[in-house]
C-alpha cells in the first residue's frame, strides 16, 4: 500500500510539472511581446577574469540601468581559441535569451582553417564594442629605431629576424602575413601561448620584434618602444606612436569584440537588443568605466559589424590562399 | 623601505583587512581542498567583489585566498589521494600514504607549516630581491623552459624505482594524450579523430581527477574496510610535527622553498612544476631515500614548501614587469589595471603604500595560515571517520562536478571518467599514474617549447647552438642527467652491498 501511495504522489508531481511547463509555454506565446522575460545567458569564450570577461562585465552594469528587468546570467565555455564558446552561442536557441561575446578575427578564422562547427552566417549581430588594433613593438634596446629599419634589415637577411606571435590562425598570424606580404620580407615566426610569455620573451631578447595588442603592450612602456600601430588612426592610449599609414605602410590589424544572438532570433528582440546596446554604449560612465579598466572603446552598430565581418572574411581568406595555408 | 614595510605590516594588521585575511584563506583553502575548483577559479571569482573596496584591502584579500588555495590542495591529496590543485600532485605520493598507515593528521600539519614556510621565504624574494629576479625570469627562454620540463620528467625514473620501465611507458602515454588538440606550431587539429570536441585538447585537470581520485573511488568499492583509513584525533599533532620538521626538515624547506621561489617566477611554469622538482630534490639529498613514497613528512613538506613559495616568484615578474609568472598572478593583475594601476618597477615608488602592503599583507597571511588551517585540520580529517560508502559517492560527485566546472563541458566529465578507469585497470597491470599525470602535465610545455625553439634555432642557423650552449640550458641538462643516473647508480650500490652482505654471511 505504501509503496502505491509513494507512485501516487510521484505520478501526480509529474502531472503538476507537465500542467506548469505546458501552461508557461502557452502565457509566453499569447503574451507575445513581452521581451524579456527571464533572464538572459551571456555566453563568453574566454576565462572568468580575462579581457573579454571584464568588459563584459562593465556592460552588465549599464544593461542593469537601462533593462532592469531581467539580469545577464555568465556562461562561460571557454576553449580552443573562442571556438567552443562562439559555437554555443551560434548552436543555442534564437529565442532572444542566449547571447554572447564574438572576437574578430578568431570567429572569421577558426571556421575557415581549423574546422570549428559555425559560421559567421550563423549570427545576428547586436553590436561591436572594443577595437585593440595591433601594434610592432620591439626592446627598449632594440638597434630598431623604427619599423623602416627593421624592414631593411629583414630584406638583407631573409628568415632572420624573429618575430613573436600569439597563435597560428589569430590576428596577430594574420598581420605578420600581410606585412610580409606587403613588403615582400621573409622573416622566422615564433608563436607564443599567450601575451605574458611573448611580452618576456621579447625584453629576454629571444626575440627581435613582436606584434602585440594595445591592451598588452601599455603595461610595459617602460621596457619596451612601440614602432608603429596598424590603425586608422592613433590611439589615445598611445598617443606618441605613430600609425604605420601615416609612416607609408598601409597596414590596418587589429582584434574587436562584439555581441551577437544566433541566427533566426526575432528581428523585434534583435532590435530590442540592439537599442538597449546602444544606450549602454553612450553612457558617458560605461565610457569612463571602460577606459579605467583600459578597454579601447569602438563603438559600431550591430548592422555595421555584421558588414564588417563579410569584408574582413573575404580578406582574410585572400590571405590565407595567397600563403598557401588554406586550399 | 623600512619605513614601506612597516606602513605594510600596520594596514595589514587593521581590523577590516585582518577580518579579509581570514576569510580569504578560509575561503581559499575550501576552494583548494575541493578538486576542479582552482585557485585561479577561486581569485577570478571574488575580483569583481573587490571593486567595492579600496584596492589595498582587496589585494590583501585576493592574496590571501591564493595562498589559501594553494594550501587547500594538499588536503584532499592527503585524506582521499585527489590533488585538489594540480600543484599538489606530488603531495599525493607521500601524504596519501601517512593517511593509510593512520598519521593523517602529520601529514595535513607537515603541508600546513611547510605551506606557510615556503609562502614566507617566497615572499622574502618578493619584498628584497624582485628586480635581480625579475633580470633572470627573462634569461628563461624556450631551450630553457624544454630542458627544465625534461629534468621535470627525470623525476619518472627516480620516482619509480625498481620498474623505471613501467614508469617511462605511463610518462610517455601521458605525454601522447597531451597531443590531442591543437598543435602549437601550425595549429592544425591532431589526433582528433574527427570530432571536433578533442580540438580543445585534454584539460589536465579532469584527467588528473579521473587518474586519482576517480580510480581511488573504484579501489574503494572494492575494499572491504568500512573507512578509508583509521584516524583518531590527537591533541598537539602540530607541535609534535613542527618539531621533527625542524629537526628533520630545516634543509630540505629551505631548498624546496628556494626552487618553488626561482620557478613561481617563470610565466608558464608553476606550482605543479615546482613541487615534483622539489620533491625530486628532496629525495636526492635524503640519507633514507627509499623512504620516500611510503609516507614520510618530508616528502609531504617538500612538494608544498614549493608550491607556496611560488605564489611570491608569480608576482614578481607580474609587479615588476606586468608579466604575470602565473594565471593567478595574471587575474590579480587584472584587478590591479581595473582600479587604474599600472605595474612595472614605477609601482614600488607610485603606489608604494599599496604595493608593500601587499606584499608584507602575504607575510602576514602565511602566518595566520597555521592557525586557521590548524583549526580546519581538526574538522577535514574527520572526513576519515565517515564510512567508505559515503565517501564514495561524495567523491564521485565532487569529480564530476569538479570537472564540468572547468569550462562547464561534458567532455571533460567524459574524460574524467576515462582516465578513472586507466588509473584503476592500469594500476592492476603495474602503471604508475603518478607518472602518467607528469606526462600530461609537462607534455604541452615541453612540446611547446621544442617547436619555439626550433623556429628560432631556424633563424640561428643552429640547432645546437640553440639548445646545448646557453648557460642556464647546460646546467639542466647536467642537473637531469644526474637525476637520471642516481638512481641506477643507487641500484648498483646496492646490490654491491647486499652482495657483500651476503659474502660476509
Amino acid at each position: 500500500m505504501k509503496k502505491n501511495e509513494k507512485m501516487v504522489l510521484i505520478i501526480g508531481i509529474v502531472v503538476i510539472l507537465a500542467l506548469a511547463l505546458t501552461g508557461c509555454g502557452q502565457t509566453s506565446m499569447a503574451t507575445k511581446e513581452e521581451y524579456p522575460t527571464k533572464p538572459l545567458s551571456m555566453v563568453i569564450a574566454f576565462s572568468a577574469g580575462g579581457s573579454s570577461d571584464i568588459q563584459a562585465r562593465i556592460m552588465q552594469k549599464y544593461w542593469n540601468k537601462y533593462v532592469p528587468e531581467q539580469p545577464w546570467v555568465f556562461n562561460y565555455k571557454v576553449g580552443a581559441g573562442g571556438a567552443i564558446g562562439f559555437a554555443e552561442i551560434a548552436k543555442a536557441q534564437p529565442d532572444g535569451y542566449t547571447l554572447g561575446g564574438l572576437n574578430v578575427p578568431h570567429m572569421i578564422l577558426q571556421p575557415m582553417a581549423q574546422g570549428a562547427q559555425f559560421s559567421i552566417d550563423d549570427f545576428e549581430y547586436i553590436s561591436q564594442v572594443v577595437t585593440d588594433p595591433q601594434v610592432l613593438a620591439v626592446q627598449k634596446d632594440s638597434p630598431f629605431k623604427t619599423w623602416k629599419e627593421v624592414i631593411d634589415y629583414a630584406k638583407a637577411n631573409p628568415n632572420k629576424l624573429k618575430v613573436g606571435i600569439v597563435g597560428t590562425f589569430s590576428g596577430h598570424h594574420m598581420m605578420l602575413l600581410d606585412l610580409q606580404d606587403k613588403t615582400g620580407i621573409e622573416v622566422t615566426q615564433v608563436v607564443y601561448k599567450g601575451a605574458a610569455d611573448q611580452n618576456a620573451a621579447l625584453l629576454g631578447q629571444e626575440i627581435d620584434l613582436m606584434i602585440g595588442n594595445v591592451n598588452d603592450v601599455m603595461r610595459s612602456m617602460e621596457n619596451m618602444n612601440i614602432l608603429g600601430i596598424a590603425a586608422e588612426k592613433r590611439n589615445d592610449f598611445l598617443p606618441d606612436v605613430p600609425t604605420l599609414k601615416e609612416t607609408g605602410l598601409d597596414l590596418v590589424s587589429d582584434i574587436r569584440r562584439g555581441f551577437a544572438v544566433p541566427k533566426g532570433t526575432d528581428p523585434e528582440k534583435v532590435r530590442f537588443l540592439r537599442d538597449a546596446f546602444k544606450k549602454i554604449q553612450e553612457d558617458p560612465d560605461y565610457l569612463a568605466d571602460m577606459k579605467k579598466a583600459g578597454q579601447p572603446t569602438d563603438n559600431m552598430s550591430g548592422e555595421e559589424f555584421d558588414k564588417y565581418v563579410h569584408e574582413q572574411q573575404e580578406y582574410n581568406k585572400n590571405l590565407l590562399t595567397k600563403f598557401n595555408l588554406i586550399k | 623601505m623600512l619605513e614601506h614595510i612597516l606602513t605594510g605590516f600596520t594596514n595589514s594588521m587593521m581590523p577590516f583587512n585582518f577580518l579579509l585575511i581570514i576569510v580569504g584563506l578560509t575561503g581559499g583553502i575550501v576552494i583548494g581542498a575541493l578538486p576542479g575548483l582552482t585557485a585561479t577559479m577561486g581569485v577570478a571569482l571574488m575580483v569583481p567583489i573587490t571593486f567595492a573596496m579600496n584596492p589595498i584591502s582587496g589585494l590583501v584579500m585576493l592574496g590571501a585566498i591564493y595562498s589559501g588555495a594553494i594550501y587547500g590542495g594538499s588536503n584532499s591529496a592527503i585524506l582521499i589521494n585527489t590533488p585538489g590543485t594540480p600543484s599538489s600532485v606530488a603531495t599525493t605520493f607521500d601524504g596519501w600514504p601517512m593517511t593509510q598507515k593512520g598519521d593523517a593528521e602529520g601529514a595535513l600539519n607537515a603541508s600546513l607549516l611547510a605551506s606557510a614556510f615556503g609562502g614566507v621565504i617566497g615572499t622574502l624574494f618578493l619584498l628584497f630581491l624582485a628586480a635581480p629576479m625579475a633580470q633572470l625570469a627573462l634569461k628563461f627562454g624556450a631551450p630553457e623552459f624544454f630542458w627544465l620540463c625534461i629534468f621535470g620528467l627525470s623525476t619518472i625514473a627516480s620516482m619509480s624505482q625498481g620498474n623505471v620501465v613501467k614508469g617511462l611507458i605511463s610518462g610517455a602515454l601521458g605525454m601522447l594524450v597531451s597531443t590531442i588538440g591543437l598543435d602549437p606550431l601550425e595549429g592544425l587539429p591532431r589526433f582528433t579523430f574527427g570530432s571536433y570536441s578533442l580540438v580543445q585538447g585534454i584539460e589536465v585537470i579532469p584527467a588528473m581527477i579521473g587518474l586519482f581520485s576517480f580510480s581511488q573511488v573504484i579501489t574503494l568499492v572494492g575494499s572491504k574496510n568500512k573507512f578509508i583509513a583509521e584516524y583518531k584525533g590527537k591533541r598537539g599533532a602540530t607541535l609534535r610535527v613542527a618539531k621533527k620538521l625542524w629537526k628533520d626538515a630545516k634543509a630540505n624547506l629551505l631548498r624546496s622553498s628556494i626552487i618553488g621561489s626561482f620557478v613561481g617566477i617563470l610565466p608558464g611554469a608553476g606550482g605543479e612544476i615546482a613541487s615534483i622538482i622539489s620533491y625530486n630534490e628532496a629525495k636526492r639529498w635524503d640519507k633514507n631515500k627509499a623512504n620516500f613514497g611510503k609516507g614520510i613528512i618530508e616528502g609531504v613538506a617538500a612538494s608544498e614548501s614549493a608550491n607556496n613559495a611560488t605564489i611570491g616568484g608569480s608576482l614578481i615578474p607580474m609587479l615588476t614587469l606586468g608579466i604575470p609568472g602565473s594565471a593567478v598572478a595574471a587575474v590579480i593583475m587584472g584587478a590591479l589595471l581595473a582600479h587604474g594601476i599600472q605595474p612595472g618597477f614605477k609601482i614600488f615608488t607610485n603606489n608604494a603604500e599599496l604595493a608593500y602592503t601587499f606584499i608584507v599583507s602575504l607575510i602576514v597571511v602565511n602566518i595566520v595560515m597555521v592557525f586557521v588551517g590548524a583549526f580546519l585540520i581538526k574538522g577535514t580529517a574527520r572526513v576519515l571517520n565517515v564510512p567508505t560508502s559515503y565517501i564514495g559517492v561524495a567523491i564521485v560527485s565532487l569529480s564530476i562536478i569538479g570537472s564540468y566546472a572547468i569550462r562547464n563541458s561534458m567532455i571533460d566529465v567524459m574524460v574524467m571518467i576515462f582516465f578513472g578507469l586507466v588509473g584503476y585497470f592500469g594500476g592492476k597491470i603495474g602503471f604508475d599514474t603518478g607518472a602518467m599525470a607528469l606526462g600530461i602535465i609537462l607534455g604541452p610545455i615541453v612540446e611547446d617549447n621544442l617547436s619555439r625553439s626550433i623556429s628560432i634555432a631556424g633563424a640561428e642557423g643552429s640547432v645546437l647552438k640553440v639548445f646545448f650552449t646557453h648557460p642556464i640550458a647546460l646546467l639542466l641538462i647536467i642537473l637531469t642527467i644526474v637525476s637520471v643516473m642516481t638512481p641506477m647508480f643507487l641500484t648498483k650500490h646496492r646490490s654491491k652491498k647486499e652482495a657483500v652482505v651476503n659474502d660476509e654471511a
